[in-house]
C-alpha cells in the first residue's frame, strides 16, 4: 500500500509542480506577450492580411479586397 | 531524436544549398512542389478507404434491418462489418488524411519544404498495408473484438512502425522551422503527432500483447477510444480550422488569448473524459466521476474555440457562398460545438442511464467523426489539391453536390440516430415494455439511417470523380490557373524574388 | 508561445496526468485491494471466478470473431440505475471480480440485443441457443440479429439422422432428406453463452 501511495502523492506533487514552474518561467521570459503578433504570423507579402485565398472554381468573390495576378 | 539537434544533421537534411534558403523566405510554391506527391498519395489512399468504408458503412447499415441480408458468408456477418467498417474509417480514411493535413500544414507554417519525400511515401505505403490486412484479418474473424482496436496483432504493429516515420518527420520539420511565431495550429499538430503513438502503443500493449487483468483493460481501453478521437482527430481537425478559416477569409483569428486558453484546457481535460463510456459498470466509482467531471469541464474549451471561430467569422459569413473550404470549414466547426456540448450532457449520470447502450451513441461519435472531422477533412482537401496539383478543381458543381449530399446526410443521420437511441433508451429502462418491442420501435430510424448513408456515399462519388478528374488533368499541359491559385502560389517557372 | 520545448512539456504533462490517473492507478487500486485475484468463498469453498471449460473458452473466441459485443453487453447495471434489474438481467451488479479470466473484458457499449450477463439462467437449454442461433426468427420473431447460418451446415441425412440435427419446423426446414447440423463453431459458442452466469455473491456486491 506504500507503494501506491507514494506513487500517488508523488505524481499528485511532481506533475503540477512541473507544470506550474513552466508556467512561472514561460510568463517571466515573455511567451505570453504580444500575442496578436503571432495571429498574423500567417499572413505575408505573398498572402496578406485581406487576400481572400478560396473560392468555387470559376467564381469570383464579389467584395474581395483581391490582388492582380501577376503575370508569368 | 537528439542528433536533429547538431549543425551537420540540419545541413543534411537541407533539400538545397542552406545557404541560399535562410537568405530569402521560402515560397509557397516550394513547399506545395516538396508535398505534392507524399501528400497527394495520403489523400489518394484515404478516398481509397473512405469508399470502403463507406461501402461496408452501407451494408451494416442494411443488415440492421434487414438481418437476412448476405447472412451466409461468415465474413459478411454483421458484427463483422461493422468494426471493419470503422476501422476503415478510422485507421485507413480518417487517419491517412489527418496525416496529409498535418504534413502540409506544418511544412507551411514552419515555412519548411518537406524534407526526403519518400520516407513519408514508404510509410504511407505499409500504413495502407496495414490498414489493409487489419481490415482483412477483422472480416476474416482476427479480430481483437476491443473496440476501436480491432486491428489484429499481425497487423498493428505495421501501423506503429509507419506511423513512427510519419511523427518523427513531422516533428523534425517542426524543429527545423524558419518561421519565428509559432501559429495555434502548430501547437495542435505537434501535440497530436505526439499524443498519437503514445496512446496506440500504450493501448496496443496493455490489451493486446501484454493484457492488464480484469475491467483495467475497460479503462484502457475507453482512455485509449476516447483519446483517439479527443488527442488525435480533434487537435488535427482544429489546427485545419484555426489555419484555413483566417487564411481564406484573410482575416487573423479574433482572439489569440483565446485560441490559447481553447488549447490548453482541450489538452487538459480532454484525456480524462473517456470512463463516461463505462458510466454504471463495473469500474471504481471515482474513476467515472472524475471522467464525468473532466467532460463538464471540456465545455471551457469548446465554448472559447467557438466563441474565437464566430469571431473570426463575423461579418465575413457571406463568403461561405463563394469559398467550399469556408463552407466545409465552419459546418464542422460548428458541429465540433454541437458534438462536444451534447457529449457533455451524455457524460452525465442522468443522461447516461437512457443514452447509453443506444443507437444514441453511435449517432453521437459520427457527429464527431463526421459531421465535425470529416468535414474539415474535405475543406482542407478543397483547399490544399488545387496547389498541390496546380490545377482548378474541374467542377463547381460536383463540389456544391458532395457538400450539400453530406451536410443533409449528416443531419438525417444525427437526427434519426439521436432522436431514435433516445425514445430506445427511455423503452428499454421501461421493464413493462418487451424488449422485441424496443427493437422494432428503433427500425424507423434505422431506415432512415440507411438512406442518410445513400445520401453521404452520393457526396462521396461526387467527390471522387472532381478527384479523378483533377488528377487527369495532371497529364494535360499546365494552363494559366484561375486567380486562385494565381493569388495563391507562384508560376512554376523562376520563382519570384521577394 | 513560441518555445518549443516548453510547447512539449506542457503536451506530456498532460497526457501523462490521465495516462497516471486513469490507467496507472486504477489498476494500483485494484492490485493492492486484491480486487484482482480470484477469491475463495467461504460457503462452497470454491473460487470465485471459477475457471471456464476449455470448450467455453474456444466459444468464447467465436463471440469475440464475429463481433457479438457490437450488439450485447456483459454488465448489469446497479439496482435503481436503468432497466437491468427490472429486466431481470442480474440479480446483483455486475464486479470487476467477475471479468478477472476474460482475456479481452468484453463489456460492450450496445444493446441492440439483450445484455449476456445471465443468459445461461435465461436461456438454460442449448437447443434453444442453437435454433436462435440458425434463425433468430424461429425463437424470436421480429428479432433484428443476423441468422448466423454460416455456423451450421446443411447435409443429405446419410442411413439415419444426426443426434445433433435441428428439429426445424416448416418454413425453416430444409429440403426432405436433408438435415441442418452444427458446426463445431455453434457448440463452442453455445458452450460459452450457457456458462455465462455472475450471481455468486461476493463480498462487494453485499
Amino acid at each position: 500500500m506504500i507503494i501506491l501511495w507514494l506513487i500517488f502523492i508523488g505524481s499528485l506533487v511532481l506533475l503540477p509542480g512541473t507544470a506550474l514552474l513552466a508556467l512561472r518561467w514561460a510568463v517571466r521570459r515573455g511567451e505570453f506577450h504580444n500575442l496578436q503578433k503571432a495571429a498574423l504570423s500567417i499572413f505575408d507579402e505573398e498572402e496578406p492580411v485581406g487576400l481572400v485565398t478560396d473560392h468555387f472554381p470559376g467564381m469570383e468573390i464579389p467584395d474581395a479586397n483581391r490582388r492582380a495576378p501577376r503575370d508569368p | 531524436m537528439s542528433t536533429p539537434n547538431s549543425p551537420s544533421m540540419l545541413q543534411a537534411l537541407s533539400p538545397s544549398d542552406s545557404g541560399e534558403l535562410e537568405q530569402r523566405r521560402v515560397l509557397f510554391a516550394e513547399i506545395d512542389a516538396s508535398c505534392r506527391l507524399p501528400v497527394l498519395l495520403l489523400f489518394v489512399s484515404g478516398l481509397t478507404w473512405l469508399l470502403i468504408g463507406t461501402v461496408l458503412a452501407i451494408l451494416a447499415s442494411w443488415k440492421m434491418h434487414n438481418p437476412g441480408f448476405l447472412a451466409d458468408w461468415a465474413w459478411l456477418t454483421f458484427g463483422r462489418v461493422r468494426p471493419a467498417h470503422l476501422n476503415a474509417m478510422v485507421y485507413g480514411f480518417a487517419s491517412e488524411s489527418a496525416i496529409g493535413i498535418s504534413l502540409w500544414l506544418m511544412c507551411r507554417l514552419c515555412r519548411v519544404p518537406l524534407l526526403y519525400q519518400w520516407i513519408i511515401m514508404l510509410a504511407a505505403v505499409f500504413w495502407n498495408l496495414g490498414v489493409l490486412i487489419g481490415v482483412a484479418g477483422i472480416l476474416a474473424g482476427d479480430s481483437t473484438g476491443i473496440e476501436w482496436l480491432e486491428i489484429p496483432s499481425y497487423a498493428s504493429p505495421i501501423l506503429f512502425f509507419s506511423y513512427a516515420l510519419i511523427g518523427v518527420w513531422g516533428i523534425i520539420t517542426f524543429r527545423f522551422r524558419r518561421q519565428p511565431h509559432l501559429y495555434v495550429s502548430q501547437w495542435y499538430l505537434f501535440a497530436a503527432l505526439f499524443w498519437f503513438p503514445w496512446l496506440y502503443s500504450a493501448a496496443n500493449i496493455m490489451l493486446v500483447l501484454a493484457p492488464v487483468r480484469g475491467t483495467v483493460q475497460a479503462a484502457v481501453n475507453w482512455w485509449f477510444a476516447h483519446n483517439v478521437l479527443g488527442l488525435w482527430f480533434t487537435p488535427i481537425g482544429l489546427a485545419a480550422i484555426y489555419y484555413f478559416i483566417p487564411k481564406v477569409i484573410g482575416r487573423p483569428i479574433h482572439s489569440y488569448y483565446l485560441s490559447m486558453l481553447g488549447f490548453w484546457s482541450l489538452a487538459l481535460f480532454y484525456n480524462w473524459n473517456g470512463m463516461h463510456h463505462l458510466v454504471g459498470g463495473p469500474m471504481p466509482a471515482w474513476l467515472i466521476t472524475v471522467s464525468i467531471v473532466a467532460s463538464v469541464m471540456m465545455t471551457i474549451p469548446v465554448v472559447t474555440v467557438a466563441i474565437n471561430h464566430h469571431l473570426t467569422m463575423a461579418g465575413h459569413f457571406r463568403k461561405m457562398k463563394y469559398s467550399p473550404t469556408l463552407r466545409f470549414m465552419v459546418f464542422g466547426g460548428m458541429s465540433y460545438t454541437v458534438a462536444s456540448l451534447t457529449g457533455v450532457l451524455m457524460a452525465l449520470r442522468s443522461v447516461s442511464e437512457v443514452t447509453h447502450f443506444t443507437h444514441n451513441t453511435i449517432g453521437h461519435a459520427h457527429v464527431g467523426m463526421y459531421a465535425f472531422f470529416t468535414m474539415v477533412v474535405f475543406g482542407s482537401v478543397y483547399y490544399i489539391v488545387p496547389r498541390l496539383t496546380r490545377r482548378e478543381w474541374p467542377s463547381a458543381g460536383l463540389i456544391s453536390l458532395h457538400f450539400w449530399a453530406a451536410a443533409l446526410g449528416m443531419f438525417l443521420y444525427i437526427t434519426a440516430l439521436s432522436v431514435g437511441g433516445v425514445f430506445e433508451g427511455l423503452a428499454m429502462d421501461n421493464p413493462d415494455i418487451p424488449f422485441l418491442d424496443v427493437v422494432k420501435g428503433t427500425l424507423p430510424y434505422l431506415r432512415i439511417r440507411t438512406g442518410a448513408a445513400f445520401l453521404l456515399a452520393i457526396g462521396h462519388t461526387a467527390f471522387l470523380i472532381n478527384f479523378v478528374w483533377i488528377l487527369a488533368r495532371l497529364w494535360r499541359p499546365y494552363r494559366q490557373a484561375t486567380p486562385m491559385i494565381i493569388a495563391a502560389t507562384q508560376p512554376e517557372s523562376g520563382p519570384i524574388k521577394p | 508561445m513560441n518555445y518549443g520545448p516548453l510547447l512539449f512539456l506542457g503536451v506530456f504533462l498532460t497526457l501523462a496526468s490521465s495516462w497516471c490517473g486513469l490507467v496507472l492507478i486504477p489498476q494500483l487500486q485494484l492490485w493492492k485491494s486484491g480486487g484482482l485475484e480470484a477469491v475463495k468463498l467461504e460457503k462452497t469453498g470454491e473460487f470465485y471466478p471459477p475457471m471456464r471449460s476449455g470448450l467455453a473458452e474456444h466459444g468464447r473466441e467465436v463471440y469475440r470473431a464475429n463481433g457479438c459485443i457490437y450488439c450485447h453487453s456483459q454488465q448489469v447495471r446497479p439496482k435503481g440505475f436503468g432497466g437491468d434489474f427490472l429486466r431481470n438481467w442480474g440479480q446483483r451488479r455486475s464486479v470487476g471480480r467477475d471479468y478477472l479470466r476474460d482475456k479481452p473484458v468484453m463489456l460492450g457499449t450496445m444493446r441492440t440485443g439483450p445484455d449476456l450477463t445471465n443468459i445461461s439462467l435465461r436461456q438454460p437449454s442449448a437447443s434453444w441457443h442453437m435454433l436462435h442461433l440458425y434463425n433468430p426468427q424461429i425463437t424470436s420473431p421480429g428479432s433484428i440479429m443476423p441468422p448466423f447460418r454460416f455456423l451450421f451446415e446443411t447435409r443429405k441425412i446419410r442411413r439415419m439422422r444426426s443426434p445433433d440435427a435441428l428439429d426445424l419446423k416448416p418454413p425453416f426446414a430444409p429440403p426432405p432428406g436433408y438435415e441442418v447440423v452444427p458446426k463445431p463453431e455453434a457448440q463452442l459458442l453455445v458452450d460459452y453463452l450457457l456458462s455465462l452466469r455472475a450471481v455468486t455473491p461476493l463480498p462487494e456486491t453485499e
